[in-house]
Parts: C-alpha cells; sequence; structure tokens
C-alpha cells in the first residue's frame, strides 16, 4: 500500500500566555490511497490543527517543523503559498460539524452549488454552460442520496435538517473529484440514524471513487468499520496508531483502554456500576505537562513518564507509551 | 408506595402565524401518561422533533403544557407557581455554557437560588455552595472563578451543582451529554450515579446515546412524532422490544456490531 499523504514527527509551536507551546508534538501520520483513518482525540487534542496543517490554511505565526509533509510527490513545506493553494483546491477538500453555519444562509443552495462546478469540466456557450451547470449539480445531490434535487435546491439553508445540509456539504465538497477528504467532526451531536446515513455515504464515496478520507472524530462509538486504520491522539501527541481492529481488541496503549472502557466496549459492564475513566480534566495549552502529556491522568505512569516515550512498532501497529499494557521487546 | 412524579395527559401544542394566514397549530406533545418512582432513572428516546425535548420542558416548568396535569408526591403543581416546582425539579441543559451568566462569578450564581428559595443566614448559604462544590467535584476556589475560566466539564458540573443545591428530588436532563469529550462524560455520569445513590433523586433524561442509556436508566420511554410509542423496563425492551423503531434506537453503533461478529466467528 503507498501511501499519498506522509506526516513525520509534525510539531506546531504557537505563542501563549505561558509561552511557545507545541499544540502538535510529533505527530506522525499515513494515509494510503482509497483509505479511510480515523483520528481520534477529545477537544484540545489538536485534531483540527491538523486538518488545517494538511490543507494548508496556516497562521504565519505558527511555527510548522516537520521530518516529512508530503502529499502524493509534493513536499508541502517546500511549497510557496500560491502553488500550495493550488495542489489544495485541486486535490482536497473538507467537511465540518454543523454545515448549517458556514453555507451561505442567504442564497439558495442550488446557486451555492453550481458555484463549485469546476469551470473546467463545463463545455460550450454561456447558456449551456450555465444549463450544465444545473444537470450537474443535479446529479452531484444524487451522488450523496439526495433523491429530491430541486427541491433541495430551491431551498435556504435552514429549511433543511441537519443530515440533509450535511450531505448537501458533502456534495460540494466531492465537485471536483478530490483524492482527499478530511472530514472534521462531521456527525458530532447527530442522532445515530442521520449519523449512520453519513457514514454510510463516505464509506460509498471512498469505495467508488479511490478517495481517501480522514475522519476525525472525539469518540470511539462513532468510528465506522470501513475505516482501514486509526490514530489516537491525546493533548498533540500520537498515542497509538494502526489497523483499526487490531487496535479496538488488543490496545497497547493506556489512553485506547481508557478510551474504550468509557465508551462502554467493555461487554462485561453491569448497568449502573460507575464507568472507568481517567481522573481529572484535559490540561488547557499554559499547563501542558512535561514528557508523556497522558501523564497526570494515566493510571500506569511513573518516573519514566516525564520523558516523552519514543514510537514503539509491532508489526502495522505503533504506540508510544513507556509501560505498554502488553508487554513488547523493544529495540531501538 | 405512592409515585413521586405522576404526568396525567400532558400535552403541548404551539401555534404560530404564518404571514398572514390563520394562525396554524402544531402538535409537539400528544396527551402522554407516565409516572416516576423516587430515585428511579426514566430515559427518553426519539428521533430529532419528535417530542423529547418538549416532556423535559414540561416537566421541568420551562413551559406550560396545553392540558393535563402533573402531580408531585401526590400535590397537583401549579403551572405558575415556579417557587414549588423550582425547589423540587431541575433541569440541566446541552449547552452548559449558555445556561450559565457570563457576568457572575460560580459562587454568586449558586447563591441566587438559595436567596430566593431559603430563609438561612449569608453564612450558612455560603458555606453550602462550598458543600455543593465539593459534591460535584469542583473546589471551594471555583466559588470566584468566571464561567469561561472553566473546561466544559467543570461548567457542566456548575450546572449540576446548580441543579441540586436545593436538594431537588427531581432532575430533569436534555441531551446533556452530547457534546461532552468522553473522559468528562464518564465523569458526569459517574457524579449523577452517586448523587442519585446519596440524595434519591429522580433522573429523568432525554439521550441518543444506546450505551449511556442502556447503563443508567431503569425504564426507556420512545417517542414517534410527538406520541409516546413504547414505555417499559429498560430490560423489557432490549429483550422483547414490540416496536421497530425501540430496536433501532437501542441499538448499538456499527463498528460495535462489527467486532462483536469478528470475535463470535474466531
Ligand atoms: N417553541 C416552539 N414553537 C413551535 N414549534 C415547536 C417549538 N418547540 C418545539 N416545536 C416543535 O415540536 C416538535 C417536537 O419538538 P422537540 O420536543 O424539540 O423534539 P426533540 O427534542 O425530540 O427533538 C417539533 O416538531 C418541533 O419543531
Ligand atoms: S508513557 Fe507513562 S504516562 Fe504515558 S501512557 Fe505510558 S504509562 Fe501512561
Ligand atoms: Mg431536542
Amino acid at each position: 500500500m503507498s501511501n499519498i499523504l506522509d506526516i513525520r514527527n509534525l510539531t506546531i509551536e504557537l505563542e501563549t500566555s505561558a509561552g511557545t507551546v507545541k499544540v502538535l508534538d510529533k505527530l506522525s501520520l499515513q494515509l494510503a490511497e482509497g483509505e479511510i483513518h480515523t483520528l481520534v482525540g477529545e477537544s484540545g487534542s489538536g485534531k483540527s490543527l491538523l486538518a488545517k496543517a494538511i490543507m494548508g490554511f496556516i497562521n504565519p505565526r505558527w511555527k510548522i517543523t516537520a521530518d516529512r509533509l508530503w502529499w502524493r510527490h509534493y513536499d508541502l513545506l517546500a511549497l510557496n503559498p500560491v502553488q500550495r493553494r493550488m495542489i489544495t483546491g485541486r486535490d482536497m477538500a473538507m467537511i465540518f460539524q454543523n454545515p448549517g453555519s458556514y453555507l451561505d444562509p442567504n442564497t439558495k443552495l442550488g446557486n451555492q452549488l453550481r458555484e463549485t462546478i469546476p469551470q473546467s469540466e463545463l463545455k460550450g456557450i454561456y447558456l449551456r454552460r450555465k444549463a450544465n451547470r444545473t444537470v450537474r449539480a443535479e446529479r452531484l445531490l444524487h451522488r450523496v442520496g439526495i433523491k429530491d434535487a430541486e427541491k433541495v435546491m430551491n431551498s435556504y439553508p435552514h429549511q433543511l435538517s441537519e443530515g440533509v445540509a450535511q450531505k448537501v456539504s458533502i456534495a460540494m465538497a466531492i465537485a471536483h473529484n478530490p483524492k482527499l477528504l478530511i472530514a472534521d467532526e462531521p456527525t458530532t451531536a447527530m442522532e445515530p440514524n442521520t449519523r449512520n446515513q453519513i457514514y454510510r455515504l463516505l464509506a460509498k464515496l471512498s469505495a467508488s471513487q479511490g478517495m481517501s478520507i480522514l475522519m476525525i472524530t472525539q469518540d470511539l462509538t462513532s468510528v465506522i468499520p470501513e475505516s482501514q486504520r486509526m490514530s489516537l491522539v491525546y493533548c498533540g501527541q500520537l498515542m497509538e496508531t494502526g489497523p483499526t481492529e487490531k487496535i479496538m481488541t488488543e490496545p497497547f496503549h493506556p489512553y485506547t483502554d481508557a478510551m474504550l472502557q468509557m465508551s462502554f466496549f467493555n461487554k462485561e459492564l453491569v448497568p449502573k456500576t460507575r464507568l472507568p475513566t481517567l481522573t481529572g480534566a484535559i490540561p488547557t495549552l499554559q499547563h501542558m505537562p512535561i514528557g508523556c502529556r497522558l501523564g497526570p491522568r494515566c493510571p500506569k505512569s511513573r518516573r519514566a513518564c516525564i520523558h516523552q516515550p519514543r514510537l514503539s512498532k509491532v508489526k502495522q501497529h505503533q504506540f508510544a507509551c513507556h509501560f505498554p499494557l502488553i508487554e513488547v521487546e523493544t529495540h531501538d | 408506595m405512592t409515585d413521586l412524579l405522576e404526568v396525567r395527559n400532558i400535552s403541548k401544542y404551539y401555534s404560530y402565524k404564518n404571514g398572514w394566514l390563520t394562525p396554524q397549530r402544531v402538535c409537539a406533545l400528544e396527551p402522554i401518561s407516565f409516572s416516576v418512582k423516587r430515585g428511579e432513572t426514566i430515559a427518553i428516546m426519539g428521533e430529532t422533533g419528535s417530542g423529547k425535548s418538549t416532556i423535559a420542558k414540561l416537566i421541568s416548568g420551562a413551559e406550560v403544557p396545553s392540558s393535563g396535569e402533573i402531580f408531585l408526591n401526590g400535590e397537583l403543581l401549579d403551572p405558575n407557581n415556579h417557587q414549588q416546582r423550582c425547589r423540587e425539579i431541575r433541569m440541566i441543559f446541552q449547552d452548559s455554557l449558555r445556561s450559565l451568566n457570563p457576568q457572575l462569578t460560580i459562587g454568586k450564581q449558586l447563591l441566587e437560588s438559595l436567596l430566593f428559595n431559603t430563609k438561612w443566614s449569608a453564612a450558612e448559604q455560603q458555606e453550602h455552595v462550598y458543600v455543593t462544590l465539593q459534591k460535584v467535584g469542583l473546589l471551594p476556589d471555583h466559588f470566584d472563578f468566571y464561567p469561561h475560566m472553566l473546561s466544559s466539564g467543570q461548567q457542566q458540573r456548575v450546572c449540576i451543582a446548580r441543579a441540586i443545591i436545593l436538594e431537588p428530588q427531581i432532575i430533569v436532563a436534555d441531551e446533556a451529554f452530547a457534546a461532552l469529550d468522553p473522559s468528562i462524560r464518564a465523569q458526569i455520569i459517574n457524579l449523577i450515579l452517586d448523587l442519585q445513590e446519596d440524595m434519591g433523586i429522580s433522573f429523568i433524561f432525554a439521550s441518543h446515546s444506546p450505551e449511556i442509556v442502556k447503563h443508567v436508566a431503569d425504564k426507556i420511554l420512545i417517542m414517534h412524532r410527538g406520541k409516546m410509542i413504547e414505555f417499559d423496563s429498560t430490560q423489557a425492551l432490549l429483550t422483547n422490544p414490540k416496536q421497530q423503531l425501540t430496536k433501532m434506537l437501542l441499538q448499538s453503533e456499527q463498528l460495535n456490531k462489527a467486532l462483536k461478529h469478528t470475535t463470535t466467528q474466531e
């Protein structure tokens, strides 16, 4: 499997009132062509920042360093902003939570959708192009599972349910056939039925078009079965990464284990008993622990944890922890 | 034993004007009856718009029912007597930050409900706020904090502190867990279980999460388009759901199922 996205030791530093803080701390992530990779992290883990770094939505005040930040055969950090925008615009797209909030509230969806059809795909004189656009827009809506395309095209965003609004935003995102779609918590706070529809749609698009998807979520209960690999991040550090099934059934990392327990994956859990959970709160940027950032909340932490653990590798599975759940022989 | 709360035929209609047309009447909740025992936990499930929030609002007194009555300990609740209801039935919302006053310290917000509802001295009130903060896992120091200085989990704790400070008999929550991070969500669920055990509080909550509902609810009420279509013990609905919708709403997530499948195959 060749990786089309290859990120090694990506670090992003921001200035805060408490000095410079690494909001992403040596994060690595690989994505293969046509693969769905789920990135799981609680709030403040840097998930959205990673998405922005990949898309090139970068604040000039951030200090970004990496051993590798490659998209296909492009070294993204070596490109100038114009080249970068060109590649993002051609190859990538993104969807978010609450699509209703970034669709233009005052413009009918049909018009917003027609705008996204790439010029290059249209031929002929003006009127012909305009008609083509409408046809293409309708076809896009059909592709995301909207049957009554005409009605949706004549609606304003607030007239749609959250599920349909998210489908429309997916239609806009895939209009130019991107090779990578980043979905940033696309279903958080949606009801399960709607959420499953969106998941099925994304899985189908990925399978039928070979589109890679980076699916960002805060919760293990919303990892989809079609996701081949997944990564868990905590406070900007990579905790564990590997094949989805391995991680969900044989985790090495205490954080993954805790997340599974908290997400009710433990079938022996007796109703009404107290849930196993991490104590304390997610630290703020100004109070990042040194070393392994899970340290103050980790049930297995010991003195050695004030040094950031290196990534250990067992087959396809990688984790960063001095005291993993399963003993492994590491030889660096 | 009489029931703590009895809901008898309450319904809710909203009417709104649609331009110059005659006002339209929408039924948010058709007449519904059920009862809740002391210390019992009831989950309300249903799709968006099915009437879950409406039930929560009617019980907590945030809205007045179009018909029907609510009895607490056998006594009719007057829809317009807020003081009585305020003490015994408290509500927590999904958006904790927005339901807190950004201009007031946590301590002042908690004191507010004591001011109007007790005849305690200032010192007694202050002491009670400290005790309540500790009950929800916050510190006396948080008395002087403003809401924005707290994390979302801590804000949700403040909302729970505000809900329990008058030692109510019932807490009503509408999707109070959905937006929380998993570790914080688990902490808050544990906190509610503890408080129920200590104070015998009944808990009525609307939720989309089959996992949370299965873990904490004694009974589940299933709503569909403003109608209650099923109401029974959690066990009964899990083993023998009569409605397709019940089965669907209580189904755990896809991957959960997929993994179970692979492990049983081995
Ligand atoms: N203030 C209101 N005015 C008009 N209609 C309302 C109002 N509140 C709720 N409704 C309608 O009542 C129905 C039930 O809503 P709600 O109780 O909020 O459902 P749920 O919480 O299950 O999503 C919906 O059709 C909703 O649009
Ligand atoms: S390195 Fe230490 S603190 Fe970090 S996860 Fe492992 S045991 Fe816990
Ligand atoms: Mg609701």
